[in-house]
């Protein structure tokens, strides 16, 4: 026999279904009662009807009353564990689905002065962040913003130094370049000096290797620009000095990792800016005494599409084009894989109009996150399709939780966690999705 | 009239494109130049949440001046945090570029200079009001109209002067003239001075402008504190405008004293930079320091009187 659908003057009970279904054996009811044999079961009093449904409906009261106590104390301990320990929300509740909204201000940390550059460990449970201002030194923090370590280039004073960019590779060690000394400091983990890169084809290592016809153990060797010797240690351990090498000719200024491993400068060397592309091999050696890796560049200086002025921050995306914040222009400057320039974005006014672009970072769903100095916002466009589209800013300018003063870098963590160095407040901003 | 109010920036800005159009270089500054098709504006104003005629981005001329010439040198090559001039020179320009790569710049620095800490700064952060001879004597203060800032001197949208210098500065009309500077346009490690670059400092500190020899004269604003220049030279309010050679003294520029030498104008003649650096020194005053300044360079190229040294080679 097939039940009897119901009709609409089917007399059933106003439960919810969506947040509580009816019990299972209050479900079948209706159906082992169909209205047309309810004329051959003997007749309950009117009475009974009444206290039968009133009792039916208490009980349902009870178990919608209990489902929602049970979804606010879940509400209340999700809350509760995000007040104690801020964090991001798609790490506390996987959401499938795509959807774009901007994150939200977490909390930031202040022993930094005039930060600029911020970088993540592979691990992701550091962070590395460069000074402009004070001591200018390279600071390690862990993700709440614990001081961990601090460190500079050897031989260096305060004012003989700029740490601007930094970049970790795969095994974890610290790239750094630095505008005075021109050159890009690398560094281990703990931020241990380990070897400088003084040129598109020259280590300091290297160097003193080429010249010695011994390879110098990290921590024994060291060149300031503004001395005239280069200096280190021969292997019986005796100080022994150099005449310093060719001052070089290019001004390292952004520090990047795609990743195939491919180290990414920007070069901003008087009328020459342009983006250097080096081989994973500088990535994959122990050490840098024989640096011989393929290097090809892409852009010149100016202001014509194809050209790049300050060009301060380069990223891959996942097409495999190479984005590049062409800081003075303006705007997004994209080239294909083989350093064909292909076009323009951020261009123009509206949100996606770029001010003063200068820190990169792309995450996961191939959102590319763009500081905008100028603009005190950070700026997010989606680069997973051909044609890039703006999503959207957050921030405003000011000094309050949430505001930037001129912020400079962006690094973004896998579980959606944004770091943004917040320059002329002295601090590092976290955001989370 | 509050009405009419929102006409102010359309002027300005239309007022600031022809004004400007000429005074284009390639060197990627935002300073001027601009057409109408670039949108050189952007690099310093918000132009999608401007509320009023100052469409500024934040609070801080200062901070925003030095995210382009800060240390890290993001935006620019002269670095005046560090007085340095940090674009290595490339290939393919060099013979062209006449600055130095890690030249000091003429400005001096604001933070350093000469890799030394500076010890007298003029403090551009908007904090200073008060500029010694500012329409009274030397040796007194009177507030300016603003507080002192990297615009007070400088005009961000670009000028007809010599290193975009106002054309007003503290309501005074200031001329200093553009000169030739070589080969690749502008030389930021070598003095190529106008003879009128001492106007620069005129517009602030009138009393200080002495150009007659043993004379209350002078071409300050008012001519109210300079009475005592005849024999008191206590507050060094040294003569400017004439050529260095006084008395047999050797060349500042060429000869030097010790080592040490001073720059001139291109008619050899001395200036307030001539002892003065604008933007800041780590000369020291250890010894000899009048008041007020026990221990404050004064802004002063050398160290202690050594600027009177390398002319007067007492
Ligand atoms: C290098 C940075 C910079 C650039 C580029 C720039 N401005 Fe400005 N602008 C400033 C600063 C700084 C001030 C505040 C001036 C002051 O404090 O005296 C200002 C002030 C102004 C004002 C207010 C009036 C005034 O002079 O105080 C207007 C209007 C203006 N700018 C328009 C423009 C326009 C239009 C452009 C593009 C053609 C432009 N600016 C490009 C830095 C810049
Ligand atoms: C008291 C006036 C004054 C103030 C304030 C001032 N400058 Fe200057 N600046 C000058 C003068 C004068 C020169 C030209 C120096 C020369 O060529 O001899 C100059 C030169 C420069 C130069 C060219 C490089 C050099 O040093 O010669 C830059 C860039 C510059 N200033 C930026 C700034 C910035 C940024 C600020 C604020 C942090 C600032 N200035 C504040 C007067 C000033
Ligand atoms: C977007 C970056 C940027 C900003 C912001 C900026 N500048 Fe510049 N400025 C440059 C560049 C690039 C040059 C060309 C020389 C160089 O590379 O340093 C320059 C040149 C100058 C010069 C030398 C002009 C000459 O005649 O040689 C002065 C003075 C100057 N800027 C002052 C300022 C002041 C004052 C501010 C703040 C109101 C400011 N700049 C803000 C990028 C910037
Ligand atoms: C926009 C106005 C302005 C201009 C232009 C200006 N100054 Fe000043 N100057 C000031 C103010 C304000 C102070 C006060 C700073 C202080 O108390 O240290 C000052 C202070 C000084 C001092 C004393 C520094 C110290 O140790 O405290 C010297 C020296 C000086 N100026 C020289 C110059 C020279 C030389 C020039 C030209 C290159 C110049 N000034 C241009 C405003 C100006
Ligand atoms: C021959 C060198 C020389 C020249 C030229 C010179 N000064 Fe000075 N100036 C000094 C010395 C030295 C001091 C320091 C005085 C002290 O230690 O108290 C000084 C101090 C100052 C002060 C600080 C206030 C004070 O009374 O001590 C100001 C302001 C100043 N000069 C402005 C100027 C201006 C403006 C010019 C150009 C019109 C100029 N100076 C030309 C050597 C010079
Ligand atoms: C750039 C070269 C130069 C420097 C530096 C210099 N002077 Fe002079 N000085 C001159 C010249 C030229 C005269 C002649 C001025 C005149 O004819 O009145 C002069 C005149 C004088 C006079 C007046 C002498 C007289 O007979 O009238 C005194 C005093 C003096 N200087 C002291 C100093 C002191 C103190 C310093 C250091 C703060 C100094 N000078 C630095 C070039 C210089």
């Amino acid at each position: 026999m097939t039940p009897t659908p119901w009709t609409d003057d089917t007399p059933h009970p106003l439960v919810p279904e969506e947040t509580t279904p009816p019990p299972v054996a209050d479900a079948a009811e209706p159906e082992g009662l169909p209205p047309a044999e309810a004329g051959l079961a003997p007749l309950p009093s009117q009475a009974e009807v009444k206290s039968e449904d009133e009792a039916r409906q208490r009980r349902r009261l009870w178990a919608v009353l209990l489902a929602l106590l049970l979804a606010l104390c879940g509400v209340g301990f999700l809350f509760s564990r995000y007040v104690r320990r801020p964090e991001p929300l798609p790490e506390m509740l996987p959401v499938p689905v795509e959807v774009n909204y901007p994150p939200h201000f977490l909390f930031a940390f202040y022993d930094v002065n005039g930060p600029l550059g911020i970088a993540l460990s592979p691990s992701e449970d550091r962070l590395y962040v460069t000074e402009g201002e004070g001591d200018r030194l390279v600071k390690i923090f862990d993700t709440e913003g614990n001081l961990l370590r601090a460190f500079a280039p050897p031989r260096t004073t305060a004012a003989e130094r700029a740490p601007v960019y930094v970049a970790v590779d795969a095994r974890g060690r610290v790239y750094v370049t630095d505008r005075l000394q021109h050159a890009i400091f690398v560094y281990d983990a703990e931020g241990n000096y380990l070897d400088t890169i003084l040129g598109p084809d020259l280590t300091l290592s290297e160097y003193i290797a080429k010249h010695t016809g011994f390879k110098p153990r990290p921590g024994t060797f060291a060149y300031d620009w503004f001395e005239e010797e280069v200096h280190y240690q021969d292997p019986q351990g005796r100080r022994r000095t150099l005449p310093r090498p060719d001052r070089p000719t290019w001004a390292p200024l952004g520090v990047a990792f795609d990743a195939q491993g491919r180290l990414l400068v920007t070069d901003v060397a008087l009328g020459a800016h342009r983006v250097l592309v080096f081989s994973p091999q500088v990535a994959a050696q122990d050490d840098w005494s024989d640096f011989q890796p393929e290097v090809w560049s892409f852009g010149e200086f100016g202001e014509a599409e194809d050209q790049l002025q300050f060009p301060n921050m380069v990223v891959v995306d996942a097409l495999g084009r190479f984005v590049v914040s062409d800081g003075n222009n303006g705007r997004l400057s994209v080239w294909d894989a083989q350093g064909v320039w292909q076009m323009l974005v951020g261009t123009g006014g509206g949100g996606g109009g770029l001010n003063l672009p200068r820190g990169l970072a792309l995450d996961a769903r191939q959102r590319l996150h763009v500081v905008d100095a100028v603009g005190q916002v950070v700026r997010v466009y989606d680069f997973s399709e051909a044609q890039p589209e703006f999503l959207f800013a957050f921030g405003t300018a000011g000094t309050l939780s949430g505001q930037f003063h001129y912020p400079n870098d962006i690094a973004i963590a896998s579980d959606g966690r944004l770091y943004i160095t917040d320059r002329a407040n002295d601090r590092v901003q976290v955001w989370s999705y | 009239m509050r009405k009419w109010l929102w006409l102010l920036p359309v002027f300005l800005s239309g007022a600031l494109l022809l004004n400007l159009a000429g005074t284009a270089w390639a060197n990627g500054g935002p300073h001027g130049g601009y057409t109408p098709t670039t949108d050189a504006c952007a690099g310093c104003h918000r132009a999608h949440t401007a509320q009023g005629p100052n469409l500024l981005t934040a609070t801080s001329t200062y901070e925003l001046c030095m995210s382009c010439h800060g240390a890290a040198g993001t935006g620019a090559d002269t670095n005046v945090a560090d007085g340095k001039f940090v674009a290595a020179r490339s290939p393919s320009t060099e013979g062209e570029a006449n600055t130095a790569d890690n030249g000091d710049l003429l400005g001096g620095g604001f933070v350093n200079y000469k890799t030394a800490a500076v010890t007298s700064i003029h403090n551009s952060d908007g904090t200073l009001m008060a500029a010694w001879g500012f329409g009274v004597a030397r040796g007194q203060t009177a507030n300016l109209p603003s507080s002192l800032t990297c615009a007070s001197c400088h005009d961000p949208h670009g000028s007809p002067n010599y290193r975009i210098l106002r054309e007003q500065i503290a309501g005074n009309a200031v001329t200093v003239d553009q000169v030739d500077e070589g080969p690749a346009n502008k030389d930021y490690d070598d003095e190529h001075w106008p003879d009128n670059v001492s106007n620069v400092c005129v517009a602030c500190h009138g009393a200080y402008h002495v150009t007659r020899p043993n004379s209350a004269e002078d071409n300050s604003d008012n001519g109210s504190g300079n009475a005592d220049y005849g024999g008191d030279i206590s507050t060094y309010a040294h003569r400017v405008g004439m050529n260095y050679a006084y008395g047999g003294n050797a060349d500042p520029e060429a000869t030097g004293y010790g080592g040490y030498f001073l720059p001139l104008t291109a008619s050899k003649n001395v200036a307030c930079q001539t002892c003065h650096l604008p933007h800041g020194t780590s000369a020291s005053m250890s010894t000899l320091a009048t008041a007020p300044f026990t221990n404050d360079s004064a802004l002063l190229r050398l160290d202690n009187r050594g600027v009177c040294e390398v002319c007067h080679q007492k």
